[in-house]
């Protein structure tokens, strides 16, 4: 398998420039950003005098090239920073030290990580259950109400912005109906249970976003695979409608749905913002916005770098699934 | 900070922080209480009191916490030097002894404050705090790597301005003297009658040298106070606060500490607080929030609910949303163009984008409306409730500008109904009935606080608030009109750049006076004085409404904070 | 995205543009299906109602900005006065909240931005996408390797985050709708470029293209000439389903405070103001998030439409255009093929083909017509 081989190194390869340019990008655009860093993070009543000592404990003095450089240092080798009163190492690969609370990003970013995961996770059973179901009912069972049902709340999902359904599903199942406490997250090692009553909701506003896509996608692959040749010709064998859907339009569409979800998985992983801040989910979402809005720079490129790798790796994963799936793809 | 989403809060970053732990007053709610709670309404010890929150206790540092009056959930963990009064209204705007047996002893003409600890108090660990551990956490708050706090001990102490902290500068402060274990002594570079009020900040919060960890000392701060830290996730995102056994009700008159336990859970969306407040299930029935208020939504909600308008408290704090005007730029400069904007403004208006007649009260004068602040009720130009667009057309022919005006309002782009676009857009509304056409200039939340508070980019014209440090006038009026506090090359309040000697003197001889009441009517009055100067044009002052859930007790609201005191609820 | 996607959205889509056979055709196909009919009404009353906002809320007696404090009951939070918000003979959809402006000017005039803004923002999306797509398609190796690489670090840039940047960077004295179009068009066209470049590919290989390269003709000539139409039915189906998705992120960035500015209506701005008004004045929220979706149905399904008349091969499927109406009730997202028997009993005119590799075949004045 030397063309596997040879496909992973590339793909490595690529991934590790991909990231190195958006960490540039990142480092550009956020010191164009209006915001004294050091007046923010000293606070709004420092002297002149101190939000100068801040800016020269923040490096945020040296020139942007140095600055950056420091950074790329600091993930090859780590870092030693003061607290005041004692020297702390930061491991490689060390993202650098959050200006506003002086938290090593790789650490922040390991307890955030987990809550997004989980997040993604569970809603993209969701999505899957419930946009492949509909994709293949409206393939399948044309027209009937259960298909058209479907149809009508996948596509309300992608028209209703997350904060609506959100909000109005915590007032409802949480608040009026009192089936679901309202959702605050509990550790996975803490009580598996816990945590998945806790995200249910959270799950279901996020993949009701996703699912119309995969319905689309779903139903369309059905389509294409019901008019092929072969499956014609199992019809005139008189091989059943159900197994037809079953065992060959299902399976015709598996490899895009895989590429989807690849996809949407990764992009779910940094993009579920929205979500997070309204079900209070201390994800990397929430974190990431409140770091943008307060030039959190280290924190902000190391997540942005997190979401990049997770979206360049899931589409990696959805080429390799998609050409396991589809044996007609070779990779290129 | 009124209203729903955490970003709108966080966005107003730089605004918040001004007015952390911040809340008013008034009327706790005793009887009403009484009937929710049906029976037994006197609190009783035990029982776990959950806090909902949106902003995570990132800063749970002393040096770092900007707080006035000591904060709620800090001032459970930290002691001060005094503290705030723990009671309902107006009482509670007063100082009061915490770690000292008294308020402070001036001498020297206020220059010099000598405080003397009580005997007997002791950390989390069971060792002794000393006056050493005082003067050491002040120095603390002088370092960079902990910058964070209020100014005024930077601006008052002999030799602050250039005092880096003790960890580049070992020798200490000299201006702080500690002569015993139980007495401090401070040496400021000028009179200063509200020592007492500042002696309420956290940053005299006794640290023990031997257990500072620099910027992880946040993690597990050391407790003086009735509850330690026993768990602290997420960076403050989840707290676990537990008693403090070496904490003891005889040293400390002013914190009830009912609760065996306080489980404080932040990172929530706004409405979705007041959400679980109202629908009080599980342990949400003995909740409470110690940083989000009602929303508009949320109240019309609620008004129309007998058994949830009970679980409603009521508080003012000492705050005031205002337009400002930079007279340096045109046509600002003219009294009369400020003048005429000041008669045209329509408060019932601007109220209403602010929430409505229970969330905003309408401002004419620039100090809080409260005793505390010796207000002085003044209407200079009286524009009623919905504007005075005759009066206003008229100034401006006088000023030249017959055929109306256009001028540029900037305003934040944050949320919070303060400097929010929909303040703006209101106050756009009502100058239109005078001719006045005004274009919006929204920024985003960061280049709005860089702007507004820097004297070469100051807009002519736009939306800014101001919170009280602490219930008085000194605090409310110094940074904004004491001409000795512009700054040129840094964050000046001063937006009017107002230097006029008279006012300074003033400011002097009121800060001179350590009678807090004959010092409360002066600033009252040099209010009014300013006031003719019409360098701002003041809206309205927020009125805080926040639930709390079923089970809880003994709410008490004063008017230093305006929110429910923690400290003393029960939920027993 | 990933090569897998586009490869199977390419499966999915390619083979329409140079396929399909005819303008005539094209609206044949497209009258029949019911559903797109009444979808293209539905978004053609949108855009005029856009258009027309100044005339309809002239009609009406109100405009989007004039606060109206007596209309609302300021103790209680700004609650429109009177039953479902306010709703009478001046009011058409009743007042909003807080500061009682009038909700249907706001509708209308929301639309015109939240439209807009979509639109536009798909139109930078499609010219970036196609720029970058065919030159990688068309160059040489660097160039493909450069502009892929580009593509793929513009993919796995997080668009929220680099909006809240953008947005905050450029002074506020810039057109906002505009800049809000320009930022998310700037940010979010990878994953066109992808799937252009892979069209472009496979038309490259292609019998009348080569034959028009073996004859000298300059890349841009062939890019304009022979490229641009066969690109044309995949960038029409997939910009149907861009638009209902930029509304979307135009309502999500007002949500995190830096969308269209006030007193700018949009429906993003009304959902985000009155979500928390869900109980106090439900058609407060009912309202945009009503339009929102009947726009993003529309466009969805007309969008499908598009999609099926431009492709012969669906089009049979669905016997669409084959004269047979009553099987052809085609609403594209929620019917339905013809039934299994049927399928054997398919037009010749349309041959079968398996997908595992595109081979679109169709005769190149076949395709000129069809996109002229």
């Amino acid at each position: 398998m030397s063309g596997f081989g040879g496909f992973v190194l590339r793909r490595a390869l690529g991934t590790a420039v991909t990231l190195l340019a958006i960490s540039v990008i990142i480092y550009v655009v956020f010191y164009a950003t209006p915001g004294n860093v050091a007046q923010i993070t000293c606070g709004p009543r420092c002297s002149p005098v101190q939000v100068r000592q801040v800016a020269e404990q923040l490096h945020l003095g040296d020139p942007l090239y140095v600055r950056y450089w420091h950074f790329l240092e600091g993930i090859l080798a780590g870092q030693d920073y003061s607290t005041g009163t004692s020297v702390q190492h930061c491991p490689a690969p060390c993202l650098g030290l959050s200006y506003q609370t002086d938290q090593q990003v790789t650490r922040l970013i390991l307890t955030k990580l987990p809550v997004s995961l989980s997040l993604v996770f569970g809603a993209m059973v969701v999505w899957l259950v419930l946009g492949v179901g509909t994709g293949v009912l409206s393939a399948w069972r044309r027209g009937r109400l259960s298909e058209r049902v479907l149809t009508g709340v996948t596509l309300a999902g992608t028209a209703t912005p997350v904060f609506v359904i959100g909000l109005i599903l915590m007032i409802v199942v949480c608040g009026q109906l009192e089936l679901l406490p309202f959702p605050q997250y509990v550790n996975f090692s803490d009580d598996p249970e816990q945590w998945a009553w806790n995200l249910l909701l959270p799950w279901l506003s996020l993949a009701l976003v996703e699912a119309a896509a995969f319905a689309r996608l779903t139903r369309s692959s059905m389509l294409e695979t019901l008019a092929e040749d072969h499956i014609r010709t199992f019809r005139a064998y008189g091989v059943g409608e159900r197994s037809i859907i079953g065992r060959h339009a299902v399976r015709g569409a598996l490899a895009s749905i895989i590429a989807l979800n690849a996809n949407t998985f990764g992009s779910a992983v940094g993009g579920a913002v929205l979500t997070e801040t309204l079900f209070g989910l201390p994800g990397i979402g929430q974190e990431l916005v409140h770091a943008v809005n307060v030039v959190d720079l280290p924190v902000v490129v190391g997540m942005v770098l997190v979401i990049g790798f997770f979206v360049v790796i899931a589409n990696a994963v959805a080429d390799v699934l998609y050409a396991v799936a589809d044996r007609r793809v070779v990779l290129a | 900070m009124r209203q729903p989403s955490v970003i709108a809060r966080r966005v107003a970053a730089a605004s918040v922080s001004l007015v952390v732990a911040a809340g008013a007053a008034a009327c706790g709610p005793k009887d009403s209480d009484a009937k929710s709670s049906g029976g037994d309404s006197r609190p009783h010890k035990g029982g776990t009191l959950t806090v909902l929150n949106a902003d995570p206790q990132q800063d749970f540092d002393p040096a770092r916490l900007y707080t006035s009056g000591g904060g709620n959930v800090p001032s459970l963990v930290f002691r001060t030097l005094t503290t705030r009064n723990r009671e309902n209204g107006a009482a509670g705007a007063q100082v009061v002894p915490d770690l000292a047996t008294d308020t402070g002893r001036p001498s020297k003409n206020a220059t010099v404050w000598t405080y003397t600890l009580k005997k007997g108090l002791k950390y989390e660990d069971g060792t002794p705090i000393t006056s050493a551990d005082i003067k050491y956490g002040i120095e603390r708050s002088f370092a960079a790597e902990l910058s964070g706090g209020a100014p005024y001990l930077r601006d008052w102490l002999i030799g602050g301005a250039d005092y880096q902290g003790p960890y580049k500068d070992k020798k200490g402060l000299d201006s702080i003297e500690t002569p015993d274990d139980l007495t401090i002594v401070f040496h400021l570079n000028k009179p200063e009658g509200e020592f007492p009020y500042l002696a309420t900040q956290t940053q005299t919060t006794p640290v023990p040298k031997a257990k500072d960890t620099g910027t992880k000392y946040e993690e597990h701060p050391v407790s003086s106070g009735p509850y330690k830290v026993v768990k602290n996730e997420n960076d403050g995102e989840r707290l676990t606060l537990e008693r403090n056994t070496y904490w003891s009700a005889s040293t400390d008159a002013e914190r009830k500490a009912y609760p065996d336990k306080i489980d404080v859970r932040s990172g929530l969306d706004s409405s979705v607080i007041n959400q679980r407040l109202s629908s009080s299930q599980g342990a949400d029935a003995t909740a409470v929030t110690t940083d989000t208020n009602l929303g508009p939504a949320e109240l019309a909600k609620v008004t129309g609910d007998k058994a949830l308008a009970s679980r409603v408290g009521t508080g003012h704090f000492g705050y005031t949303n205002y337009i400002a005007f930079n007279p340096k730029v045109k046509p600002f400069d003219d009294p009369k163009v400020r003048r005429a904007i000041s008669y045209a403004v329509d408060r019932s208006s601007v109220i209403n984008a602010a929430g409505g007649s229970s969330l905003a009260e309408p401002a004419t004068t620039y100090l809080p409306n409260q005793k505390s602040f010796g207000y002085t009720p003044y209407d200079l130009f009286p524009a009623g409730a919905s504007g005075n667009a005759a009066k206003a057309k008229e100034l401006l022919a006088q000023a030249g500008h017959k055929n109306g005006l256009t001028i540029t309002l900037t305003h934040s782009n944050s949320k919070d109904f303060e400097t929010s676009p929909e303040i703006a857009t209101a106050v756009q509304d009502a100058l239109k009935k005078a001719g006045i056409t005004v274009k919006l200039q929204g920024l985003e939340d960061n280049d709005y606080s860089d702007k507004i508070h820097s004297a070469k980019t100051e807009p002519g014209f736009f939306l800014a608030h101001w919170g009280a440090d602490w219930p008085s006038g000194g605090p409310f009026l110094a940074p904004i009109f004491d001409g000795r506090q512009i700054v040129k090359d840094g964050a000046n309040f001063n937006s009017g750049f107002l230097n006029d000697k008279s006012v300074n003197d003033e400011i002097d001889a009121i800060n001179k006076l350590t009678d807090l009441d004959e010092a409360a009517k002066r600033w009252g009055a040099l209010d009014k004085k300013i006031g003719e100067q019409a360098l701002t044009v003041p809206l309205f002052h927020p009125v805080y409404k926040r639930l709390y859930g079923e089970g809880v007790k003994n709410i008490v609201i004063s008017d230093w904070t305006g929110v429910l005191d923690i400290s003393q609820v029960a939920v027993k | 995205m990933s090569e897998a996607l586009v490869a199977s959205t390419a499966l999915a889509a390619d083979s329409s543009a140079a396929r399909a056979s005819g303008a005539r055709q094209f609206w044949r196909r497209l009258r029949a299906q019911r559903a797109a009919l009444v979808a293209a009404a539905v978004v053609a009353l949108l855009v005029l109602v856009a258009l027309a906002a100044p005339l309809l809320t002239a009609i009406e007696g109100q405009d989007p900005t004039t606060y109206h404090p007596s209309l609302v009951d300021s103790a209680r939070g700004g609650v429109p006065v009177g039953p479902l918000g306010g709703i009478g003979a001046d009011h058409w959809l009743g007042v909003e909240p807080q500061t009682g402006r009038d909700l249907f000017a706001r509708l209308v005039y929301g639309a015109r931005v939240s439209l807009g803004v979509a639109l536009a923002a798909t139109l930078v999306q499609v010219l970036i996408a196609v720029v970058v797509g065919v030159a990688a398609a068309l160059g040489k190796r660097w160039v493909d390797q450069l502009l892929s690489r580009i593509t793929e670090i513009i993919v796995a840039l997080p668009l929220m985050i680099m909006s809240l940047a953008l947005l905050a960077i450029v002074p506020g004295s810039f057109p906002r709708p505009v800049l809000v179009a320009l930022v998310i068009g700037l940010i979010a066209w990878g994953t066109l470029a992808k799937i252009v470049r892979a069209h472009t590919l496979t038309l490259k290989q292609l019998d009348y293209v080569a034959a028009a390269r073996l004859s000298g003709w300059g890349t841009w000539r062939i890019a304009r000439r022979e490229l641009l139409p066969g690109l044309a039915a995949p960038l029409i189906t997939y910009s149907a389903l861009l638009v209902p998705a930029n509304i979307g992120v135009e309502a999500a960035l007002s949500f995190l405070g830096v969308g269209v500015k006030p007193p700018t209506p949009s429906w993003g701005q009304m959902l985000t103001a009155a979500d928390v008004w869900y109980q106090a004045a439900p058609q407060y929220l009912l309202l945009p998030a009503g339009a929102l979706f009947v726009t993003v149905l529309a466009l969805t399904v007309l969008g499908d439409g598009v999609r099926v008349a431009l492709d012969p091969r669906a089009a049979s499927r669905l016997r669409v255009g084959t004269g047979r109406r009553s099987e052809a009730k085609a609403d594209a997202s929620t019917d339905t093929p013809a039934g299994g028997a049927d399928l054997p009993r398919q037009d010749a005119g349309t041959p079968p083909q398996g997908t595992a590799v595109p081979r679109p075949g169709a005769p190149a004045d076949e395709t000129k017509e069809a996109t002229a």
